[in-house]
């Protein structure tokens, strides 16, 4: 109910923004429609079957039209209308003021709604209840030289991922490193990831890190963790899960 | 009657053909797709990190005679622009990683070469013929490619890169 609501609420406010920006961007000559759009508009959010006409009513029209829903939506509307129409004829920077206010409040909307969008789009790709994140880290380095990583999902290829010296500088200075994202069922996983380097004495260096994991209905969290084992002088690779 | 059958199959298979080639999709004016491939010298390269930079990635494969004549050119350029800021990367297409190693350095080019021994760049690139490169300007847009080489192509690459680095 809440998800549908907020598809709704985004669809809503994404028409009301298009209708906003035409409006503004070519004013009626009253000069006075975008500032009665915008007040009718922030409050007709929730009722959006009577927003959208009004929108694109000329200003007395639209403070009429709000007025059913929303008496202090009109009432609203219609103070900037009627003082655009008492102001005196050669005062243009006021109303360029007002526009500029407007089309930074609708840029800001837009920002807004591209962000909800986003945050959407990763929970309908990748919902909660099937998520799966990788995630690679290092520690020291001073025995490995990261080159590679393949990981495999229940014997399938999921990622295979090639360090540049910059990542891989990067991951040695504390970075933390999305490797995938991805979907899986509910139940048992096997997961192995193939490390790929320069090992000590600049010998061409290949291990392998397995780790059974049980995913359930939240999302799932795994760390690649490659570190320095300095009683043996050879690097660590370990699978860590974060429940 | 066969021949009217023949021709109208013939115009009916130029009509579906001809669409396609038009519609063939261009690189121009678009984001590089971005890639990582090992080097020669075994360090991996990935296209985004030369971002402010301009880029020309030529595509070359062992088997396409002007890829002999194209890498010469494109070795001088390299080493006259190198300083003002212009990469050149060379992507190997061939399957065959030995030979194309072996060919690479026997060119004995100055700039980075990489090997692409899967197609999914080639795919990316769009490449139709080998050679074909591809020039990319500072904020990663695709501004000017060329399929295939002739002599003097070379003097339209230095045009588009002066073009390009002034900007």
């Amino acid at each position: 109910m809440n998800f549908k609501y907020r598809v709704v609420s985004i669809i809503v406010r994404g028409a009301l923004l298009a209708s906003a920006w035409g409006a503004v961007a070519a004013p009626s000559p009253a000069g006075a429609a975008p500032a009665a759009m915008s007040a009718a508009a922030a409050p007709a959010a929730a009722t959006p079957a009577t927003a959208t006409p009004t929108a694109a009513a000329p200003p007395p029209a639209a403070a009429a039209a709000g007025a059913t829903p929303a008496p202090a939506a009109a009432s609203s509307a219609a103070a900037p209308a009627t003082a655009a129409g008492t102001a005196p004829a050669g005062a243009p920077p006021a109303d360029f003021e007002t526009l500029d206010q407007e089309v930074q409040g609708l840029k800001k909307d837009v920002i807004d709604l591209n962000k909800d969008l986003f945050v959407l789009e990763e929970e309908l790709l990748f919902p909660a209840n099937t998520q799966v994140a990788l995630y690679v880290s290092m520690d020291v380095g001073a025995f490995f030289a990261l080159d590679s990583v393949t990981v495999k999902i229940d014997n399938k290829e999921v990622k295979n991922y090639l360090y540049t010296a910059r990542e891989a500088d990067a991951l040695l200075k504390g970075g933390v490193q999305q490797i995938y994202l991805g979907n899986l069922k509910v139940g048992k996983h096997e997961l192995v990831a193939f490390f790929t380097g320069k090992g000590p004495q600049e010998r061409d260096y290949k291990r392998g890190a397995t780790i059974n994991f049980d995913k359930g209905v939240g999302a799932k969290y795994l760390e690649l963790k490659i570190t320095d084992r300095v009683a043996k002088h050879q690097p660590e690779f370990l699978i860590k899960d974060w429940d | 009657m066969r021949r009217v059958l023949l021709a109208g199959c013939l115009i009916l298979c130029a009509a579906s053909t001809v669409p396609s080639i038009a519609a063939a999709p261009t690189l121009l004016g678009k984001e590089a797709p971005d890639f990582v491939l090992k080097a020669m010298d075994g360090n991996n390269l990935r296209m985004s990190e030369f971002r402010g930079q301009v880029v020309l990635v030529n595509f070359w494969a062992r088997w396409a005679g002007d890829s002999r004549q194209e890498m010469p050119a494109l070795d001088r350029i390299n080493t006259t622009y190198q300083r003002a800021g212009l990469v050149v990367l060379g992507v190997s297409v061939d399957e065959d990683l030995v030979h194309a190693r072996e060919f690479a350095g026997a060119m004995k080019v100055s700039y980075p070469i990489v090997f692409d021994t899967g197609s999914d760049i080639g795919r990316q690139y769009q490449l139709q013929k080998m050679p074909m490169t591809v020039l990319v300007d500072r904020a990663g847009v695709v501004r000017y490619t060329n399929v295939g080489f002739k002599r003097g192509d070379e003097r339209a690459y230095l045009d588009h890169i002066r073009e390009l680095l002034r900007e």
